[in-house]
This record gives structure tokens, C-alpha cells and sequence, in this order.
């Protein structure tokens, strides 16, 4: 027993407390007695029967619509992997980075592509997707925030004098380098180029929200300080001279790559057709060739590329996968 | 001021006193005791949290994630969600814990300052719930007060108190007033019928306290006006709290399921992370080194790294939100229960109550139904219907309403004035009724209340009073109290003579040779039980001056005797006692309204009901009859042997006449005459055979049960069946069977409140039962079950596609989805779907419920939820993660380069259900909005730079959208499905079965047209196929309720 007492003292005051008790009713609602008024589908068999044609009739419809868009798409893919094979030699050892190497591959159009035409590059076999590579970028760099924010962009964060890379990290340095130039054929001897844009290919937050320049006057002033990333043969502030509202971070080409693909096999936007002259209506039918600056070695990870002239239309790119899940069973 | 004293064991404190209340009852409140306090919460909240499995295995990520590089998912993804699911969770902790905190505080404020307050018992009754041994001071008249103890130790009888001869004279305030001292105490203890204190008064000797001068906590005052006491023990400390046993856990069979399911998703992550870990050695291998363009210089990681990170990239597959999901479910489901009307006792206003909301579900579940006969089956209000006095019967007829004083009544009463043969013994036997029992009266004005530890009692002498006879007061101990009851009375003339009142058999053991009319009332004695009504036999003999004087002499030496004096003052009273008979009377049980008819509907359920009482057999058959358990055609077993051999014999003999029939429902009723053939039975070498017998049987009868032997049968039924078990009763007789049970239903009625407060759930009425599992219980195990089963689905729908993702980034841990989309999903995007399945989901309503009662069986079987179902349901989950990833994916393939699809959309779409069309549009516009924002964010707020810009890619959701549509259908056909059931039910029988057949045929055709037909997607058309087989399933089922008629033999074809 514990020798703990409390003493109390009392003094008296009668006090009489007169409450009214009230009782806790739950109040009678239709949500508390679960009355709630409930629809359901009291379908019959003929019902089910015809909504199920109903459905199977706009399914097959919606397919219909949607092959026959598809179809409407002009598509050229020309893989050139096994076709610059020279070029793919040269390219598998990494010490001939600095030796040029161009290949021509020529083609026929049986029949004009109208209206807008766009110009891809395929690559077969790139992991953009990978855990590692897509974290190795620095988006506060990017944003033109800090040029010299490295931090995410392990293993190519700084060259080998120690200088911070802009723009850092294995995305950026992977960058495809090929250039892709289109010649039309008009004649044996008349070779037109065809013009094609570099700009708006890509996302339009991208090339305003996402990816800015550091604010400076002069883009080469900007980035000094910094190293081009190992892969690249000019620095970020040459990727295009011509157009400083192309060039540096906000190079469309860049920020088209920048934005990693979730799937091993991927096009990527690479120019657009610019209508003018000849090429008003679109390309017309015809002898054409690409001639490939090749620069970007697949041959190393067993890759290949492609380059892919196509149309477009409202259901989206030339694929009859979608209208095909529709129609066939 | 008493709140302060609660802890300490040797207090004094001011005497209450509590003017103008009748009867003071110390209930048991169940929320008397907060759960948390103030301080405790937080620890004590998160260890019990952090005791679930779950919750543990979130914890143990979160911190994995903290380990650098480890995490592809951040370090706070799931830190945040579980945040989330702990906060929710503990405002439900709290909102529970609120009523209980009101208590503490009005105890708190009660006790203001240091002064006499006159409070009203209406007021103290919640300081009283916890505050609750009392030692009290003084009472009136003597100073001593009744109490009934039932609550505690189950006797009946009325107890007297008496206050201390030194504050017996203390009844101002005045006198209290002065009083100061203290009161020292032993140590709270469980023991019921020991106390020691010492009451310590300024300037006067000691005084020791015994256990006469204690009032417990649970005891009830009767008939005392008001009494005045000081508290000594409060909440845990009473001896009620500590003889409180922990009513055991009971956690439901969905419960368990769904534990294993969480421990097999476990495995499923274990073995795709190992599977996912193997792939990575095997890309690396393909590609001999890391491709050039990811860079050289990268340590490689080593398998157990690797098998962490895929451990943290498929966490999620465990549904981290379904425990609170289910809690909150549940514990809605609770007060919808709380809330019904249609189980609102009108009577005595008492509304059903669910004491806990963890088996909701297995309302829907039960098979076998444990009821008590007095005060379940039946209201438990006595009244005096007949009597039989020397040889004559005197009562209505069996058929005449109006009984009370009709008929032979008036007979009876006409007959004491005149002379007539039976006149003494009509007068005696009157008089014996009213003086013979332990009825205390109770003046209000010219009405007399009596007030009777036992109902039967209180009947006599009611009727006693009826017929004139009428028992005013009573002084005390002047009543002699027995197994039987007898009362040596002086009678006005001056004669001594003694009256006895007992049952049957105890009464025909003691009459004496020359007895009159022992034949006829053992005949009418019969006729009485089979009329279901409560008989007692009465004698009386007349006692000599000099017996008597012989007699207390040695009754005065019996109760001194220490050692054995109960076997002496046995001895004692048999010395006297040689009766002669006098008759016997009858008490109706009245039938509970609705009786009948629930049990009938219970019984179309399926579920077989069995009878346990303390009652004797020709009572209990009789009730079971009227109340339909029996039928006058069915076959009865009766056992009744005295011996193990014989037990065995008996039963071993039933077991070979069924034959073939053994161990299926036979149209049967067993029955159990007493507590001695049960006790054979359940004897382990008889058991097995006997529970065979049993369980072939639908009806099965026990009688002259001890309360340990209603709760050993329902413990040896629950074993061997492993079907869900209900016993249902009102009396502390019952609480061994309710907490044994699988689930524990209390009867609010007027034996105390103990069944209702060790029950799982409380009603008022027994009729209340049908509503309560039919409709209740069903809706639950519906809902409970679809939350679950949707829960799984959504995770293991999103987090699989993780896995077809890993397949095409080289197993290298990236995800697919933006890792707060991740975690986010399931504390946001689908939290609402599931809470509206588990509250609003009807699987029809409930006038077709409570029509059908067939339709408990879908719930009842269970088999719309087990093991196999959750894998059908994983698989099909898996399917669809399947057809979600690589239909995008083919169509993606070519022209977009996306790392986040806006997947989620539909997958919280999927699963869909019926009417609350608010959760999925409000998820959907959650979902947006989010998006919305979220993509926005950056570079503004430094977080998701790879969303931004989404939200303008419109075309994203174009496809997508169609799927939408799809989704939408697919809704529509699971409604549908449901549908059928409540269509049939509803539906004239005729019509019920034609239309089925067209429904069965109708989904063949569907099957057919389904595949290979039309331009549905696999997967959709998978999920229907699926849905439709399960409905079929669930139709014939429910079709086969309807055995006896012709269309049987055609449904079960189908079947085939």
C-alpha cells in the first residue's frame, strides 16, 4: 500500500443542476438508412444482344475510319545501317571520331506525299530509356539556372581538365549527329536540295519553359567555363550559328533528343518540309537521295537507324496498329 | 475532484449523493476508458500501426529508399503516401477515441471545486460508467440498501448492504459536511466477495470497512431511494474491470484471406524482382558491356543491389492504402448498422449497436446459429397464465385470448368466498404466492411495483395480486433463501407454517406420504410444459411450536458452523421439510414479435439453428415449435442416456439408421434432453460421432445447459465445421457461447446489460437478427469483399505494367509512370472508387434480401471470395496490365516518344462500379487536375521537370479517350451481371426461371460472339468472359435454393 493519503476538507453547497437530457437520435436520412436512390441497368438478353452489335458496329466502323486514314499516310523508311556499311566500319572504332564519312542513298517516290511532309531519323536497339542514362542530366543547367550545376550528370560531369560539360550527362552526349540532307532528282543532271526547316520540331514548353540559355549577350561568353561534352565535335554555342533563336540550348534538334523515348525503337522529329518552289504541294513523285553525314555509331550497341520521310494526319502517325486492334479481332 | 484520484488506491473523496432516482444502475459503458490520452497517442498510436505487417513493410521501404542510389523512386515516395494513410488513420483513432474523451472531460468538469454538489443521477450517470466502486455511507431505511449482483456473478437473488453503524446516522449535509478523514484500502483486486479498508475519522477510533459495506461496479440498486458514499475504486481499478476478461480478438475469415493474399503479393514481388534481377544479368550479358553511350566508368551494381532497387520499383504492388480503406470502410458500415431503423426497438428506444466494425463482413457468413431460448427467443416478461391446486386446473383455455380474468379465473376467485372442498387449499395457495419468494414491493402512491430478482417471481405475485392477494411490504431477513425456496411463516391464528416453492422435481423428493393429489398435478404438471409455459410446484406443511423451537436450535447451530455449513444448513432444512402438495403454477414466456417468421427466413438461409438452454426439455420443444424450428411432421432424435456407454450407444445407433443420409441436411431435430447426455456426447471418444449426427440434422435442441456447456458446444461446433458461428443471447448465462462464437450477438433485454457488453454487436429484439445478417451482413461481405478484390486489382493492374516496362528498358529500374503519380495513385487518384464500393455497393436491394433469404447463400459460401478468386482476379489484372502497356505501346511505337503515359486514367476506370458515378468522374478530374498542376510546376517549383508540358500534348488522350469509352462498357456489363440476381429474385417464380434460361443462353451466345467475332480488344472481351462465368455461377447457385419445385432437375443441367 502505497502511504499516500489526500486530505479533503468539505464544505457544503447544495446546488441542483437541471439539464435536459437529450437524446441522441440518429436522425432518419436516406443516406443513414442506405436508400439511397440507385440506378441500375436492368438490361435484357436483347438488349445485351444489340448493344453488344451496336458496340461491335462502331468498333468496326471507328476501325474502318481509321485504316483508311492510316493508309491515306505516305511512309518512306529507308534503313541505312547495312547500306553505309564503310561508314559503319569506320564509326565502330571510337579513335576515327574526327574522320568524315558520307554516304548516299538513293531512292524512288512512285507517288507524291502532299501536304506536310516530315523528315525522321529511326534508331533501332537505343536504350534511351534506361534508369541511369535518362537521371545523367541537369535540368537546372538546361534551364539556363546554372551552367555549372552538374550534379546529376554522372559519368560525364566534367572533362578531363576538370571543367564542368555543358550540357552535361549521357543523355546530351549521345546526342544523334548524323546530318540528313535531301536531294530531289529532278533530271539526271538537276539536283534540287530540298528544303527543309529545322525549327518548331520540338514541344513548344520545351523550347520556352524547359530549355533556356543562360542570359548573357553573347552565347560563346556564356558558356565559357565549360567543356562540350566528350561525343560532340563543336561546343552547344555552334550547333547552329545561323539562328541564334535555334542555337546553344534551345537547338531544336537538342531538345528533340533531350526528350528520352520510352521504347528501344524510336523516331525522333528531324526536320520538316519548308513548302516552297517545287515542293508547294508537298514531294512529288520521283528519283530522290539522302546524303548522310555519318557520325552516330549504332554498330556498337548491334543498333541500326533509319531515316523516315512521312505524312500525317489527324489519328496521329502512319500506324495501322491502332485501326487494327479495332477491326481485327 | 475525484478525477485526480483515480490512480491512487487510498483516497477520500466528497460523498455524492443522489436524490430522486428509483433505480441506480452502475452500467458498464464500453467507451468508459479513452484509448489514448493526450501524451500517449502519438507513441502508442504508431506502435500499433506499426504492428500490422503492412504498415511495417512500408516503413522498412521508406527507409530502404533512404539508402543513396538505391531508390528509383525518390526518397520520400512512399514516406508521403504512408504519411497519408497514418493521418487518416489516426483521425478515425481519434473520432473514435472522441466520445471517450467527452467522458473524461465532463468527469473533469464535474468536479470543479471542493463542494457538496446535489447532482441529479441523470448527470452522474457518465462520471459513474468509469467511476465505479463505491463504498458507500449510509443508505435507507436501516441503512442498508438491495442490490442486485446479477451482472457480476450471476445470482439472481437481491442482496442487502448495510452502511457502517458509525455514519448511520449521518443524513444531512450538514453532518457530512463535517466529516473529514480518510479511508485506507487494499490494493485493486479481482475478488468479488472480499474488501478490507479502514475508515479513518478525525477524532475517533478506526473503523474497518468489510465487503457488506461496498457497492461494485456493475451491481444495480433496487428499490432504494438514494444513498450516499465516497468512491474508492474507479475505472481498471474496480474489481468488474478487473475481472473484465479480455474478450478474445475476433478477426474475420476475410480477414485472414486477405492477410494471405497481402503475404502471397509478397512473394509475387519477391519473384519479380527476381525475375526482374535475372533479366538485368542477362541484358548485361547480351550486350557484354554497358552500351557506349551511357558511359564507361559506372561501377556495376551487384545482385542484391539490384534485387533492392526492383524491391522498392514493385512495392507498390502491395495495396498500401486497402487497411485504411478498410478500416474507414468498415467502421461506416458500423453506423449504418448504428443507424437503422428498421432495428430501432420502439419499445425501450434502443437502437442496434455495433460493438466492433471488424465483423461487418462476417454477418454475410454465417451457418450456424446458437441462440438461448429465455429473453432471445422469447421477451422474457412472466406472466401467471394457470395453476393447478389441489387437483383442479384453473386458467384459460389454450385458445382464449382473453385469459386474464375470464373463464376459470373468475372460477377461481368466485370460489373463496364460498365453501367448497378445495376453498383452504385455494387460500392457502394464494397466500403461499404472495409470501413465499424474495419480491420486494415498492410503494408509489397506491401502486405497488414489485421488484423481483427473477421474472417468474415477480409473475406470481403479480397474479397473487390480481386475485387479492396483495403483498405489501417486507421486512428484512424474513425470507429464507434456497435452491428451492421456503418461508416459515406465524400465520394471524398464530400457527407456525412453513411454504415451499420450487421445481418439480425438487419438491416431489421432500413430500411427505400422505400427500394428496400428487398424480393429478404431475399430470397437469405435464400438460403445462407442453404447453410451453414455466412451471412450479408449491407445498406447505404446518409446523408444531416445539419442531419449530428443535428446529432453530439447530439452524442457529448450523450457521455457525465453520467448516461444511452449507452441507449443515442442508441437513437443516431437510430435517423439516415433508410437504404436502398444495399444486403448481404456470408462467407464459411470451413468444418475441417476428419470432416465427425470422427464424422461417433464417432457415430458407441456410443457416441451422440450434437451441441452447437451461431450461427443461418439455419447455424448450414447445417453444421450438411455436416458434417453427420444429414442424409437427419432422422426425425428432431424442437423446437421453445417463451413462458414456449408453451416450454412445444412442448415438452410434442414430448414426446408422441415417445411413447414407449422415452428414447431409436431413430434415431432422435433434434433441438434447440435459447437460448430463451433452457432457457424454461431447466426451472425445463419442464427440466425432456425435457431431456427425449433429450436423445432419437442421435443428438441433439442447436443454438444462450450463453456460460453460453453451460455450464448449459452439467452441466444438466452430472446429469441426469451420463455418461461421453466431450465438445469440441475453443473459450472463450467455457470455461464455457469444464470446465464443465467431461472432457474438447481445440482446438488450432485461437481464443486465453483460451479454450486450461482451457481444460483437447488440440488438434489441431477436426478429432484428434477420435484417442484421440477411441484409446487413450480406451488403457487407459485398462490399468488404469488392473493396478488397478492387484493391488488389488496381495495384497489381498499374504496378505490373512496371514489370512489361522493365522488358523494354534492359531491367534497368526506370518507371515507367512519374514517381508521384506513383505514389500518389493509390492515397489519391483511387482512393475514392474503393470507398464508395465498400459503402454504397448493393448486390440487390434490400426488400429482395429480406424476400429471398436464398440469396444469403452467395455471401455465405464464400465463394465470391477466396484464394482462388483473388488469383482469377490477379491474373486478369495481370491481362489487362498486359493489354494497358503493349496496346499503347505497339501504337506509340511509331510516332511518340513518351516516358509517361496517362495510364492511371483508365486504370481507375477499369474496375468501375455501379452507381457512384461521382467517385470515378471525381477521380478523373482529380487525376486532371493534378496533371494539370503538376506538369506546370517547373521550373517554378523545383520538382517533375520531365512532366512539364504534358498537358498540351492533347493527343495523348485522344487515343486514350476511346479506351475511356470502352472502360464505360465495360461497367456497364458488370452491372448488368449484377443485375441478374436481383431481376430473378424479383421476378415472379415462373418468370424468374424463364428468363434465367434466356440470360444462361443469352450468355453462352455472348461467349460465342464475344471472341472471335468482334473488334473488341482481348482483354475486354477477357473480362467479360469472366465476369459472365462468375454471375452464371451465382444464378444457378441461387436457383438451386428452389429445390422442391420442377424446374430443379433443368437448372442443375445447365449447371453441367
Amino acid at each position: 500500500m502505497s502511504e499516500k493519503y489526500m486530505w479533503v476538507t468539505c464544505r457544503t453547497r447544495m446546488k441542483r443542476k437541471c439539464q435536459n437530457y437529450e437524446s441522441r437520435l440518429p436522425d432518419n436520412t436516406a443516406v443513414k438508412q442506405q436508400q439511397l436512390p440507385a440506378f441500375r441497368l436492368q438490361l435484357t438478353a436483347s438488349e445485351i444482344l444489340s448493344g453488344f452489335f451496336a458496340i461491335g458496329l462502331f468498333c468496326l466502323g471507328m476501325g474502318i475510319i481509321l485504316l483508311l486514314s492510316a493508309k491515306s499516310i505516305k511512309e518512306v523508311e529507308i534503313n541505312y545501317t547495312e547500306k553505309c556499311a564503310t561508314c559503319a566500319k569506320l564509326r565502330e572504332e571510337a579513335t576515327n571520331f574526327d574522320k568524315e564519312c558520307n554516304c548516299s542513298i538513293s531512292f524512288y517516290l512512285p507517288q507524291k506525299m502532299e501536304g506536310n511532309v516530315y523528315l525522321y531519323y529511326k534508331l533501332y536497339g537505343f536504350y534511351q530509356n534506361l534508369y541511369r542514362y535518362i537521371l545523367s542530366r541537369s535540368n537546372i543547367q538546361l534551364v539556363g539556372a546554372d551552367v555549372k550545376d552538374v550534379r546529376n550528370c554522372a559519368p560525364f560531369r566534367t572533362s578531363d581538365n576538370g571543367l564542368p560539360i555543358a550540357p552535361c550527362g549521357a543523355i546530351a552526349n549521345s546526342m544523334f549527329n548524323d546530318t540528313i540532307v535531301l536531294w530531289y532528282n529532278f533530271n539526271s543532271s538537276t539536283h534540287i536540295r530540298v528544303p527543309m526547316v529545322r525549327t518548331e520540331t520540338a514541344w513548344w514548353t520545351d523550347k520556352y519553359v524547359k530549355f533556356q540559355n543562360p542570359a548573357f549577350q553573347n552565347l560563346s561568353s556564356a558558356f565559357a567555363g565549360t567543356a562540350k561534352p566528350p561525343n560532340w565535335p563543336k561546343p552547344v554555342y555552334e550547333l547552329d550559328e545561323n539562328d541564334p533563336g535555334n542555337n546553344g540550348f534551345i537547338n531544336d534538334d537538342f531538345i528533340v533528343w533531350m526528350r528520352t523515348a520510352a521504347f528501344p525503337n524510336f523516331k525522333k522529329l528531324y526536320r520538316r518540309l519548308h513548302r516552297i518552289g517545287n515542293f508547294t504541294e508537298g514531294l512529288p513523285a520521283g528519283s530522290y537521295s539522302f546524303i548522310i553525314n555519318y557520325n552516330f555509331p549504332v554498330s556498337r550497341f548491334q543498333g541500326q537507324k533509319a531515316v523516315v520521310l512521312s505524312t500525317l494526319t489527324w489519328s496521329g502517325g502512319s500506324s495501322l496498329f491502332l485501326a487494327l486492334t479495332y477491326v481485327e479481332p | 475532484m475525484f478525477y485526480p484520484l483515480l490512480s491512487c488506491n487510498q483516497i477520500l473523496c466528497f460523498p455524492l449523493m443522489f436524490p430522486e432516482f428509483r433505480r441506480l444502475t452502475f452500467y458498464l459503458s464500453t467507451h468508459s476508458t479513452a484509448k489514448y490520452s493526450m501524451w500517449s497517442f502519438l507513441p502508442r498510436y504508431l506502435y500499433l500501426q506499426f504492428s500490422k505487417t503492412a504498415n511495417a513493410f512500408f516503413l522498412f521501404i521508406t527507409i530502404l529508399q533512404q539508402i543513396p542510389d538505391v531508390s528509383p523512386t525518390g526518397k520520400y515516395t512512399t514516406l508521403v503516401p504512408l504519411l497519408v494513410i497514418l493521418v487518416i488513420s489516426g483521425i478515425k483513432e481519434i473520432v473514435e477515441d472522441y466520445v471517450s474523451l467527452l467522458l473524461v472531460n465532463a468527469l473533469k468538469n464535474t468536479a470543479l471545486n471542493n463542494a457538496w454538489q446535489m447532482i441529479l443521477w441523470k448527470e452522474v450517470r457518465i462520471d459513474f460508467d468509469s467511476i465505479s466502486f463505491v463504498l458507500f455511507f449510509f443508505s435507507e431505511p436501516q441503512a442498508t440498501c438491495f442490490v442486485a449482483t446479477s451482472n457480476l456473478d450471476g445470482e439472481t437473488n437481491l442482496k442487502i448492504r448495510q452502511a457502517l453503524s458509525e455514519t448511520a446516522t449521518m443524513k444531512t449535509e450538514k453532518q457530512l459536511s463535517n466529516l473529514s478523514g480518510k479511508i485506507k484500502c487494499e490494493e485493486p483486486n479481482f475478488h468479488f466477495n472480499s474488501f478490507a479498508g479502514t475508515l479513518y475519522l478525525n477524532e475517533k477510533s478506526p473503523i474497518s470497512i468489510g465487503p457488506d459495506q461496498v457497492l461494485l461496479r456493475g451491481t444495480q440498486l433496487k428499490n432504494t431511494e438514494w444513498i450516499l458514499g465516497i468512491v474508492v475504486y474507479t475505472g481498471f481499478e474496480t474489481k468488474f474491470m478487473q475481472n473484465a476478461v479480455k474478450s478474445p480478438l475476433k478477426r474475420s475469415k476475410v480477414e485472414k484471406v486477405t492477410n494471405m493474399q497481402i503475404l502471397v503479393l509478397f512473394l509475387l514481388l519477391l519473384v519479380m524482382s527476381l525475375v526482374s534481377c535475372v533479366g538485368a544479368i542477362y541484358w548485361k550479358d547480351r550486350y557484354r558491356a554497358e552500351p557506349w553511350y551511357i558511359g564507361k566508368n559506372y561501377d556495376y551494381h551487384s545482385f542484391g543491389f539490384d534485387l533492392l532497387v526492383f524491391i522498392i520499383l514493385y512495392h507498390n504492388l502491395i495495396p498500401i492504402s486497402l487497411l485504411v480503406t478498410l478500416e474507414i470502410v468498415k467502421y461506416i458500415q458500423a453506423l449504418f448498422i448504428n443507424w437503422d431503423e428498421d432495428m430501432h426497438f420502439k419499445g425501450s428506444n434502443v437502437y442496434a449497436m455495433a460493438r466492433t466494425s471488424n465483423l461487418n463482413e462476417e454477418l454475410g457468413q454465417v451457418e450456424y446459429l446458437f441462440s438461448d431460448k429465455t429473453g432471445t427467443l422469447t421477451c422474457n416478461v412472466m406472466t401467471f397464465k394457470k395453476c393447478s391446486i389441489a387437483g383442479i386446473t384453473y386458467g384459460p383455455h389454450c385458445s382464449d385470448p382473453q385469459w386474464q380474468f375470464s373463464g376459470s379465473w373468475k372460477r377461481l376467485i368466485s370460489c373463496v368466498p364460498f365453501l367448497q372442498p378445495t376453498k383452504e387449499y385455494i387460500k392457502e395457495f394464494l397466500t403461499l404466492l404472495c409470501v413465499c419468494h424474495t419480491v420486494v414491493p415498492e410503494r408509489e402512491g397506491n401502486n405497488i411495483n414489485y421488484q423481483a430478482s427473477s421474472p417468474d417471481e415477480a409473475a406470481l405475485v403479480k397474479g397473487a395480486k390480481k386475485l387479492g392477494f396483495v403483498f405489501t411490504t417486507r421486512m428484512p431477513n424474513s425470507v429464507t433463501i434456497e435452491a428451492r425456496m421456503s418461508i416459515i411463516v406465524r400465520t394471524p391464528e398464530g400457527r407456525l407454517r412453513l411454504y415451499c416453492k420450487g421445481a418439480d422435481s425438487v419438491i416431489y423428493e421432500r413430500l411427505s406420504e400422505n400427500s394428496l393429489f400428487v398424480e393429478e398435478t404431475l399430470v397437469h404438471l405435464e400438460n403445462f410444459a407442453k404447453e410451453g409455459l414455466r412451471t412450479l410446484c408449491v407445498a406447505y406443511i404446518d409446523l408444531t411450536e416445539i419442531e419449530y423451537e428443535q428446529w432453530l436450535v439447530m439452524y442457529k447451530k448450523a450457521i455457525t458452523v465453520v467448516k461444511d455449513r452449507m452441507k449443515t444448513l442442508e441437513d437443516c432444512y431437510d430435517s423439516i421439510e415433508k410437504f404436502l402438495l398444495l399444486g403448481a403454477t404456470a408462467i407464459e414466456d411470451r413468444l418475441q414479435a417476428r419470432v416465427p417468421e425470422t427464424i422461417t427466413s433464417l432457415l430458407k438461409a441456410n443457416i441451422k439453428i440450434w437451441v441452447l438452454t437451461g431450461d427443461k426439455q418439455e419447455t424448450a420443444i414447445n417453444i421450438a415449435y411455436s416458434c417453427k424450428l420444429l414442424s409437427g411432421q419432422m422426425p425428432r432424435i431424442q437423446l437421453n442416456a445417463n451413462s458414456l456407454e449408453a451416450t454412445q450407444q444412442v448415438i452410434s445407433q442414430n448414426c446408422q439408421d441415417l445411413g447414407a443420409l449422415l452428414g447431409k441436411e436431413n430434415d431432422l431435430a435433434l434433441i438434447i434432453d440435459d447437460g448430463k447426455t451433452l457432457k457424454y456426447a461431447l466426451h472425445v471418444e463419442v464427440r466425432k460421432c456425435f457431431l456427425n449426427l449433429a450436423l445432419s440434422c437442421r435443428t438441433v435442441l439442447c436443454c438444462r445447459l450450463s453456460p460453460l456447456q453453451k460455450a464448449e458446444i459452439v467452441d466444438v461446433v466452430k472446429k469441426q465445421v469451420k463455418a461461421i458461428t453466431l450465438a445469440i443471447g441475453d443473459g450472463a448465462n450467455d457470455v461464455g457461447m457469444i464470446q465464443t462464437a465467431h461472432v457474438g450477438v447481445g440482446i438488450s433485454g432485461n437481464e443486465g446489460m453483460l451479454a450486450t457488453n461482451n457481444s460483437d454487436y447488440a440488438i434489441a429484439q431477436f426478429s432484428y437478427l434477420e435484417k442484421l445478417l440477411l441484409v446487413h451482413g450480406a451488403w457487407n461481405y459485398f462490399r468488404v469483399t469488392k473493396c478488397i478484390l478492387y484493391c488488389f486489382y488496381k495495384n497489381v493492374v498499374l504496378y505490373i505494367i512496371e514489370l512489361w516496362f522493365a522488358i523494354v528498358n534492359g531491367f534497368s529500374g526506370q518507371i515507367i509512370f512519374e514517381r508521384w503519380c506513383i505514389s500518389l495513385y493509390n492515397v489519391i487518384f483511387t482512393s475514392l472508387p474503393p470507398f464508395t464500393l465498400g459503402i454504397f455497393e448493393r448486390c440487390c436491394s434490400q426488400e429482395s434480401l429480406l424476400r429471398y433469404p436464398q440469396l444469403y447463400r452467395i455471401s455465405q459460401t464464400g465463394d465470391i471470395f477466396n484464394i482462388k478468386v483473388l488469383w482469377i482476379q490477379c491474373i486478369n489484372a495481370i491481362v489487362h496490365s498486359f493489354i494497358l502497356f503493349w496496346l499503347p505501346a505497339k501504337m506509340l511505337e511509331h510516332g511518340s516518344n513518351f516516358i509517361v503515359f496517362c495510364v492511371c486514367v483508365i486504370c481507375m476506370l477499369l474496375f468501375c462500379l455501379q452507381f457512384t458515378h461521382f467517385a470515378i468522374w471525381g477521380s478523373i478530374m482529380i487525376w486532371l487536375g493534378f496533371f494539370a498542376v503538376y506538369s506546370s510546376l517547373w521550373p517554378t517549383v523545383p520538382v517533375a521537370p520531365e512532366m512539364t508540358g504534358q498537358v498540351s500534348v492533347a493527343h495523348v488522350l485522344c487515343p486514350f479517350s476511346l479506351s475511356v469509352s470502352y472502360r464505360i462498357r465495360n461497367t456497364c456489363h458488370r452491372t448488368l451481371l449484377e443485375e441478374v440476381r436481383e431481376m430473378e429474385s424479383s421476378g415472379v417464380q415462373v418468370l424468374r426461371v424463364l428468363i434465367s434460361v434466356t440470360r444462361m443462353f443469352t450468355v453462352h451466345i455472348y461467349l460465342l460472339t464475344a471472341s472471335p467475332c468482334f473488334a473488341l480488344s482481348d482483354g475486354y472481351a477477357f473480362s467479360q468472359v469472366e465476369r459472365a462465368v462468375i454471375s452464371q455461377e451465382e444464378l444457378v447457385r441461387s436457383y438451386d435454393t428452389t429445390k422442391n419445385k420442377p424446374q430443379k432437375t433443368f437448372s442443375s443441367a445447365t449447371l453441367e
